[in-house]
């Protein structure tokens, strides 16, 4: 078969209308560079500019706090700014609405934080109870996978994680924004009730992929941490 | 040279003791093991552990099996314990008017009272009339707060009953304070327009108003009558964080007396007692009764036909028609079970009163003689069954350093508490009472509520305490331990049992007070009255002090705190009382092998 210009046109010009329609499974799966200047391999280019990256200028750095009452969630990047729903459609707003709530109910007090310098949810959870009164914090990536955190622990060892994104419900984070509040009153922690699912990985992993990427995208390790009051 | 080997075989362990007769004819242990029993005790399924035991203990002095000339092994006491538990009392809320229980976080201490009113139908309130306002799930707090606070204007609002658990939520939201009562499961059964009183107590404490009668009077402008008939709710009431009650016409609590039945004890005549007089009583009636030939139960009553189960397990084991059964002893302990209140509004429980039985059921000899022929097939050895176990383990008990005759031996085991006394003649006096370990474990699943036996059988056997951090944890008498590295998050905020190689969380939420107190008494109860009940059977003139010494043996022995609590009650008898050190080695375990060794060159002299 015979390759000349024109066909080789008419090619790009077909997949150039399909990425159109949609832009970002094209870019996932050919360019890592999330959107990073400078680790592009050149692959996306063309298809995608770069996303536009978010400035929190202004913003307060977040402080460690002295209330012994205190527990943080430590959100990611992308939370209700670029991403508006979990992996599953939650609205974030009921998300940290609801998690706020399950840590007033036991008398603790919440207090959001959102951790720029990473996207993976451990290390959020991590900087969240470093910077907690009472050393315990949340770390929760905004497509919605969370985890309790305490100031002392390994990074990826942690109090309880909370995997199965596609599966949480409101429910869900308002029990564990009880269960944060229990470990810092060292009370027992009720066992939360969860679905699980094998099939979830399969069904959502792209769109994890996807997702994970638009947070990554938002990585800013100039300004870590910051106080987020929009929450 | 000659090596004998005794054989004790035990409701759960196999235990073995070599000895060997030098040319002198003098006897030397060598070596013991233990293992678990294999089968049924007393069954020829048993035959497979005594040989794996045999080459445990001679695998120790690297020995084959075939060199041990004889093999001894017990006449085993054909006495086999059950337990059973059953409840004696019900405890009915008619027409929803009291709610108690304990929400982790209700908010707004305090009493008020008022009229019931659904959220729904503030609009029809009218202003002057205090209400008492329930809202179910289905609002959110802060709608709730919302239309309080826009009410609280107009209308005289008192009080909140809530059912999601929001309590506080609510409360932070409200301008002006009210008790809040949350966590009402059934809130839609609470009847409207109806008076009702309710009360959240300040932290640590109890409600205090609704838990006296003359409280619920105030609130309620009950009149004399009226308080004499409130007097069960306000009973009922104690202890509790939060409460309700509401005035209904003919709304009370109920507490009911299930027809336990009477007991029916047989020895020259036949003596009735009734279970409702409780154990101390049952056990008097048993005591005057003297020899027992066999104990039932009125038919169609939860004891009789918790004798009835009794008899048809043991006769089922034993291959024998449930008929011939007969229960010889048993020992009655009073205990308390949690129990869901029928017709609560919050799931509450109350406390009912129950009745713990052990029964001790005699059987035909166990085929000892069937497991030695199989044994004597199986190795070639000569095998023989040699000797009682209790005098076995009495003789045992007697190579334990510092002891002398006339000494009393106490086997603490799994279902039955056997006792021996030697007199300094050398005559052996025995009995075999109902109730040991397997008794205590129950009584404490059943105080404790808890699910599984097995988490019963585990607080029974190890130490509490509470880990307080990842780095350290409080123990049971109050001590602080720290952990070298941190340990497992899963352990945070649990009360754990000490197992000597990894803490067992225990799932219920049960403080650890609770659990060490409700072990504690259990353990008592049972081993303590067992023990006494046992030894003054058997002492000479009937009488303890005419005992100086007594030797624990059993698995029981090795509890860490029951040889303390009989050492403690015994004292008082003047009696040296002590875990046995069999052969100044082996702890409390292997006295009937040790016996059984021992008694051969008894025989033989």
């Amino acid at each position: 078969m015979e390759i000349n210009e024109q066909l080789i046109e008419q090619i790009a010009k077909i997949v150039l209308e399909q990425i159109n329609g949609k832009p970002e499974p094209a870019a996932a799966s050919t360019c890592t560079c999330g959107g990073q200047p400078g680790k592009c391999n050149g692959s996306c280019a063309g298809k995608k500019s770069p996303a536009v990256k978010t400035s929190y200028e202004g913003y307060a750095p977040a402080k460690k706090g002295t209330d012994p009452k205190e527990v943080v969630v430590g959100v990611g990047p992308a939370f209700q700014k670029e991403i508006r729903n979990t992996i599953n459609g939650l609205n974030l707003d009921d998300v940290i609405g609801n998690i706020k709530a399950g840590i007033e109910e036991e008398g603790m007090v919440p207090r959001v934080v959102k951790v720029l310098k990473t996207s993976d949810v451990c290390f959020m959870g991590l900087e969240a109870a470093k910077i907690s009164g009472s050393g315990i914090g949340i770390g929760l990536q905004s497509k919605g996978t969370a985890v309790i955190h305490q100031k002392d622990l390994y990074p990826l060892s942690n109090l309880e994680l909370f995997p199965q994104a596609p599966l949480m419900t409101l429910e869900t984070y308002r029990a564990i924004g009880k269960n944060a509040a229990k470990y810092v009153k060292g009370e027992k922690v009720s066992p939360i009730e969860g679905q699980n699912d094998p099939m979830v990985r399969a069904k959502y992993q792209v769109k994890a992929a996807l997702m994970h990427i638009k947070e990554t995208e938002q990585v800013d390790v100039s300004r870590p941490i910051i106080e987020w009051t929009e929450a | 040279m000659k090596l004998i080997a005794g054989v004790d075989i035990g409701n759960s362990t196999t235990e073995v003791c070599i000895g060997e007769i030098g040319g002198d004819g003098k006897m030397r242990f060598l070596s013991s093991s233990s293992v678990m029993t294999t089968g049924m005790k007393g069954t020829v399924a048993n035959t497979a552990g005594v040989i794996h035991a045999l080459d445990a203990a001679m695998g120790k002095i690297n020995r084959p099996v075939s060199e041990i000339s004889l093999i001894r092994i017990n006449e085993a006491a054909p006495v086999i314990g059950d337990t059973a538990m059953e409840t004696i009392t019900e405890t009915i809320i008619t027409e929803s008017s009291m709610i108690g229980h304990n929400p982790s976080t209700p908010a707004g201490a305090g009493q008020a009272a008022g009229t019931i009113i659904y959220i729904g139908h503030l609009p029809e309130g009218k202003p002057g009339i205090p209400y008492i306002v329930t809202a179910s799930s289905l609002s959110a707090y802060d709608e709730v707060a919302d239309v309080i606070n826009r009410y609280a204007k107009k209308l005289d609002i008192a009080g909140l009953i809530l059912q999601a658990d929001e309590a506080v939520l609510v409360e932070n939201r409200l301008e002006h304070k009210i008790p809040i009562v949350d966590e009402v499961k059934s809130i839609n059964s609470i009847p409207e327009w109806k008076m009702a009183a309710i009360e959240v107590a300040l932290p640590g404490q109890s409600v205090r108003m609704l838990s006296n009668p003359y409280g619920i009077a105030t609130l309620l402008k009950l009149d004399a009558d009226e308080t004499k008939a409130a007097t069960p709710i306000a009973k009922s009431l104690i202890g509790k964080r939060s409460a309700v009650v509401i005035r209904t016409p003919h709304g009370n609590v109920k507490e009911n007396v299930l027809p336990a039945g009477e007991l029916y004890v047989k020895s020259d005549q036949v003596y009735p007692v009734n279970i409702d007089s409780g154990a101390d009583r049952i056990m008097e009636v048993l005591g005057q009764a003297g020899e027992v030939i066999d104990i039932s139960g009125q038919p169609d009553t939860n004891i009789g036909n918790m004798l009835i189960n009794i008899k048809n397990g043991m006769g089922n084991l034993m291959g024998e028609e449930s008929g011939e059964i007969r229960i010889t002893d048993i020992l009655a302990v009073d205990t308390l079970a949690p129990v869901q209140i029928s017709g609560s509004l919050a799931g509450e429980s109350c406390m009912e009163k129950a009745v713990g039985v052990a029964a001790m059921v005699k059987t035909k000899h166990l085929p000892m003689e069937k497991i030695a022929d199989e044994l004597k097939r199986r190795l070639h050895i000569y095998v023989k069954v040699a000797g009682v176990e209790a005098v076995m383990a009495a003789l045992g008990a007697l190579t334990t350093p510092g002891t002398r005759l006339p000494l009393a031996m106490l086997d603490l085991g799994g279902g039955s508490t056997d006792a021996a006394v030697i007199d300094s003649d050398g005559r052996v006096k025995t009995t075999h009472k109902a109730g040991a370990g397997e008794l205590v474990s129950m009584i404490i699943q059943t105080e404790l509520g808890l699910s599984s036996r097995h988490t019963a059988e585990q607080i029974k056997k190890y130490p509490l305490a509470k880990v307080e951090s990842l780095f350290h944890m409080r123990l049971e008498n109050g001590a602080m331990h720290f952990f070298e590295n941190a340990i497992e998050p899963k352990y945070f905020g649990n009360v754990v049992l000490l197992h000597p190689e990894e803490m067992v969380i225990i799932d219920e939420d049960i403080p650890l007070e609770k659990i060490a107190a409700v072990r504690k008494d259990a353990k008592r109860k049972v081993f303590v009255r067992n023990a006494l009940r046992a030894l003054t059977e058997i002492a000479p003139g009937h009488n303890l002090r005419n005992i100086p010494n007594v030797v624990l043996v059993g698995g029981s022995a090795e509890d860490f705190e029951v040889p303390e609590m009989l050492m403690e009650e015994l004292a008082n008898y003047k009696i040296v009382c002590g875990r046995g050190n069999i052969r100044a080695s082996e702890g409390p375990r292997n006295a009937v092998a040790t016996g059984l060794v021992l008694s051969y060159t008894g025989g033989q002299q």
